[in-house]
């Protein structure tokens, strides 16, 4: 089953219905028991840093979930904020602790060249590092939507999936880590581009002879 | 790569999309799904979605379309199309609290916009912002520019001035923390004469979040000026991309070719189809669930108490609101199609002269110069239209046009004889489609059960063979008649130059039924449905083809083109008037036109042809609304004596036929009392 864990502010349809199109057939959750029999987790989530972590908590999702992705080895995809939350540590309001999945932290986006604005609203092409499973990095860069003020920042560069030209800087569209994968963009609204990213992540998933 | 947006934003009144102008006149342009559904094939950028309506009511029920949402809720209705939409969606309207911020974004919406609450409680943007995240609140900021030339903005959709500067305002909401502005101009809203780029670039130097510039693109080079000479992070419009086949595709091709960096649209989407797949087991339940309704007698209106519902015709001609087309009426009481018509008689001479240029312009540059084909495509029925527009394009203007018919086996014996007059009488080429008989019956049966009409095959066969053959023989413009609605309903203004659209055959010639809906149906496969399939984006793109309505560029007169047609080309009119008509002269192409399937159109809304022909007459100024309403009481109830040929041709006896259709009555319009189908009418 390909749970989509419910954090309470995002906009969840549009991610269950991305993964029906491509081919899955989601289930929206957010207990302990669903988790338990996810064969695979999908993070969404978008608003702050801080209540999206405090969201997990007060469901007591954080905990198990962490503990399926490490322990069982169940394949996570974060998707924008729960990109984000997959991270050591955020700067958004504060400093808050993540899920720690993925080393790195969370910093603001601070354009010095004119033409950025934060948010960093629209479409940009990301190029894939290549050896992911998710990106068909021989395509070339592929557009997708982006929709943040904050943006990860890895501790190890091998991490970095995909990354996008932001003012100067490569600013990272995708982090993977064995089998935690994070998205800052949204694949459920990146059309075509966006719906093949899923489709990869339901192909990968369903490799390692898990039924999503 | 960093790239522009293009955004269309949707205006929603009521549930339904309209075309605004001024913020104050609005016309229905149709159901937002089948122009999202677009929008998603097409990739576009972004989708901002306004319901403008003051309350919550839209009961949208139609039986007789594929596409049905039962609430009158925005919330259900935002539910019903974020499924359809496959782009980032801002949705605005009446959103004042936290809760409905949550609600939106809930049912869909990625985004919310927010203008008159967040004007009179700044605060709310600041909650909203630390709740939902900067990038979920949109402040929509509407200007008018004052006589002196100053800016000013306005809120409660344009009715209440604040005295404040747009360029203050929005440095306040985005020191509250907006994510984003959407600024419109009320002055150029609907008027197409291009953005005020003053006003853009004075917000845009105003503030560092992004920037939306709305309000008065009137062609797709104004596109880009409001990003490289206004600073805008992104481009919207509303009505623009309501007139014109793949206007967003154009549009974006306009702006790329311009230097604005901006993702390409898609024109054959992988994973949005244009002609979606339907679920042939639930359709077939719909289908066997109404054949039951009707052995059972269960309808729907008949289920309702009470007496008949009060109804609201047009003050001017007799055209009800509840209606089978987009009917909107004005502040008194006047139909948009009076008031269209209106302007649209008043039209000068010399006015006229200068469209007909521009409609010589085309036809040029599309004029055949290698010898290899015709100019353009007439399609025509053999009926009065047809000869007009055969005769305007060949002896007018002088191009070498191809006629072609889609040939419905429904012609009475004088539309025959003038379909079969036209190679001669005009001296032009004509190509006849004829479909086979076995295959019509079944679709007039089934198009009869689905939907209430057993002439959807007519309909969308006139309106996909033509369009086929053009593309076939690499013909980019096809010459079409008047535009039904824009005529029956104000659906768009004079100056809009509306074309011909997929989305338009679709919604409301299909009814929302595609060709491969039949698919699997009584033993039908997809190759017998191959001339109700529309050519692909990718082959329209490539033949660049424009279907243009001749009644934009030339004074459309049914009076006075019988005069033309009769005597010149000997155009015969039947001697035998209709049952369901006072006219003569219309549809002998199809004696089920005014017959069959206009009862059908009575017995789902309460009105028939000849409240059509008198609303006409009422504003070609040669009918009394007296008149008028003796006559709509004489014809509209009438059952047609074709009834008999057509019970016969598909088999189907008369008591079953009189169930079906009564499972299609709306309970908008209709009660069933003492086994007596009642309704209001005109003259109680």
């Amino acid at each position: 089953m390909l749970l989509i864990l419910d954090t309470g502010t995002s906009n969840l349809q549009s991610v269950a219905d991305g993964f029906r199109r491509a081919g899955s057939r989601p289930e929206i959750a957010v207990t302990p028991d669903a988790i338990a029999r996810a064969a695979a987790i999908v993070l969404p989530g978008v608003g702050a840093f801080e209540k999206g972590m405090a969201a997990l908590r007060a469901a007591g999702a954080a905990e198990p979930l962490a503990r399926r992705v490490t322990a069982d080895g169940v394949p996570l995809l974060g998707i924008c904020l729960g990109m984000q939350l997959l991270a050591d540590e955020s700067e958004e309001h504060g400093t808050h602790r993540g899920l720690g999945l993925i080393p790195g932290c969370v910093v603001r986006l601070r354009p010095d060249q004119p033409g950025y604005r934060v948010p960093n609203f629209g479409w940009h092409d990301a190029a894939a590092t290549g050896g992911n499973p998710l990106f068909d990095a021989a395509a070339g860069p592929q557009p997708f939507y982006f929709a943040h003020s904050y943006h990860f920042v890895s501790a190890a560069p091998a991490d970095v999936a995909a990354t996008i030209d932001y003012s100067g800087r490569k600013v990272a569209a995708a982090v993977a880590r064995g089998n935690v994968f994070g998205l800052q963009f949204h694949p459920e609204k990146s059309q075509d581009a966006g719906l093949d990213v899923l489709a990869r992540f339901i192909d990968h998933v369903r490799a390692q002879g898990r039924a999503v | 790569m960093q790239y522009h947006r293009l955004i269309p934003c949707l205006l929603l009144k009521h549930g339904l999309i309209v075309r605004s102008q001024s913020f104050s006149i609005h016309q229905i342009i149709g159901n937002p799904v089948s122009t999202i559904d677009r929008l998603s094939s097409w990739n576009v950028d972004e989708l901002v979605l306004l319901d403008i309506s003051r309350e919550d009511r839209h009961d949208m029920r139609r039986e007789d379309h594929f596409v049905r949402y039962d609430s009158a809720s925005t919330l259900d209705l935002l539910r019903y199309i974020a499924r359809a939409c496959g782009m980032p969606l801002s949705f605005g309207g009446r959103i004042r609290t936290l809760e409905d911020f949550h609600q939106r974004i809930a049912a869909g919406a990625d985004k919310c916009v927010i203008n008159t609450e967040a004007y009179r409680r700044p605060d709310f943007i600041r909650e909203a912002a630390e709740t939902f995240g900067a990038q979920c609140v949109v402040v929509s900021i509407d200007v008018r520019r004052c006589e002196d030339g100053s800016a000013e903005v306005w809120i409660d959709g344009a009715r209440e001035a604040t005295g404040a500067r747009p360029d203050d305002w929005a440095r306040e909401a985005e020191r509250l923390g907006a994510g984003e502005i959407f600024l419109n101009s009320i002055d150029r809203d609907g008027a197409g004469k291009g953005y005020d780029l003053a006003l853009i670039r004075a917000v845009t130097d105003a503030v560092s979040i992004p920037v939306i510039a709305c309000g008065g693109a009137g062609s797709y080079d104004d596109f880009p000026k409001a990003i490289t000479e206004g600073g805008a992070a992104a481009a919207a419009a509303a009505n623009i991309f309501h007139f014109r086949e793949l206007s967003y595709p154009l549009a974006k091709e306009s702006c790329v070719a311009a230097g604005v960096a901006m993702r390409p649209a898609n024109v054959s989407g992988r994973w949005f189809p244009r002609d979606l797949p339907y679920d042939a087991a639930h359709e077939q339940g719909r289908i066997d669930a109404r054949l039951k309704a009707a052995r059972e007698g269960r309808y729907r209106a008949a289920e309702a108490p009470g007496a008949p519902p009060q109804m609201t015709w047009c003050r001017r001609c007799v055209y009800p609101l509840i209606s089978a087309t987009p009917m909107a009426l004005d502040e008194n009481g006047v139909c948009m199609g009076c008031r269209m018509a209106e302007i649209y008689n008043e039209i000068p001479e010399a006015e006229w002269k200068r469209r007909e240029g521009l409609l010589y312009d085309i036809l040029d540059q599309n004029r055949c110069r290698d010898g290899s084909r015709h100019d353009c495509v007439i399609p025509v029925s053999g009926g009065k239209d047809s000869y007009f527009q055969a005769h305007y394009v060949k002896n007018v203007l002088g191009f070498n046009p191809l006629l072609v018919t889609y040939y419905g086996n429904n012609y009475t014996e004088v539309g025959q004889r003038n379909l079969l007059r036209m190679k001669d009488a005009l001296e032009v080429d004509h190509i006849i489609y004829q479909p086979s008989i076995g295959l019509l019956r079944k679709l007039n049966r089934l198009g009869l059960v689905a939907m209430g009409d057993m002439n959807w095959h007519n309909h969308v066969g006139i309106a996909t063979v033509p369009m086929r053959t053009a593309i076939q023989h690499g013909i980019p413009v096809v010459v079409w008649g008047e535009h039904g609605y824009a005529d029956i309903c104000g659906q768009y203004s004079n100056d809009d130059y509306f074309e011909w659209t997929y989305r338009n055959r679709r919604e409301h010639m299909a009814r929302g039924f595609e060709w491969n809906y039949f698919v699997g149906m009584d033993g039908i496969a997809a190759q017998d449905m191959a001339c109700y399939q529309y050519p692909s984006d990718a082959a329209l793109m490539r033949t660049g083809l424009r279907g243009l309505y001749l009644s934009n560029y030339a004074h459309w007169d049914a009076n006075r083109h019988i005069e033309i047609v009769r005597s010149k080309y000997g155009f015969e009119v039947s001697d035998e008037p209709f049952d369901r008509t006072y006219r003569t002269m219309s549809n002998l192409d199809d004696m089920h036109e005014n017959g069959v399937h206009d009862y059908l159109k009575y017995i789902k809304f309460g009105y028939g042809r000849c409240t059509d022909h008198a609303s006409k007459d009422i504003r070609a100024g040669v009918m009394s609304r007296g008149q008028a309403i003796e006559l709509v009481r004489k014809h509209d109830h009438v059952k047609p004596r074709d009834l008999a040929r057509w019970l016969d041709y598909v088999g189907m006896d008369e008591d079953t036929f009189d169930r079906i259709c009564d499972t299609f009555r709306d309970p908008r319009v209709w009660r069933r009392i003492d086994s007596e189908w009642i309704k209001a009418n005109l003259w109680d």
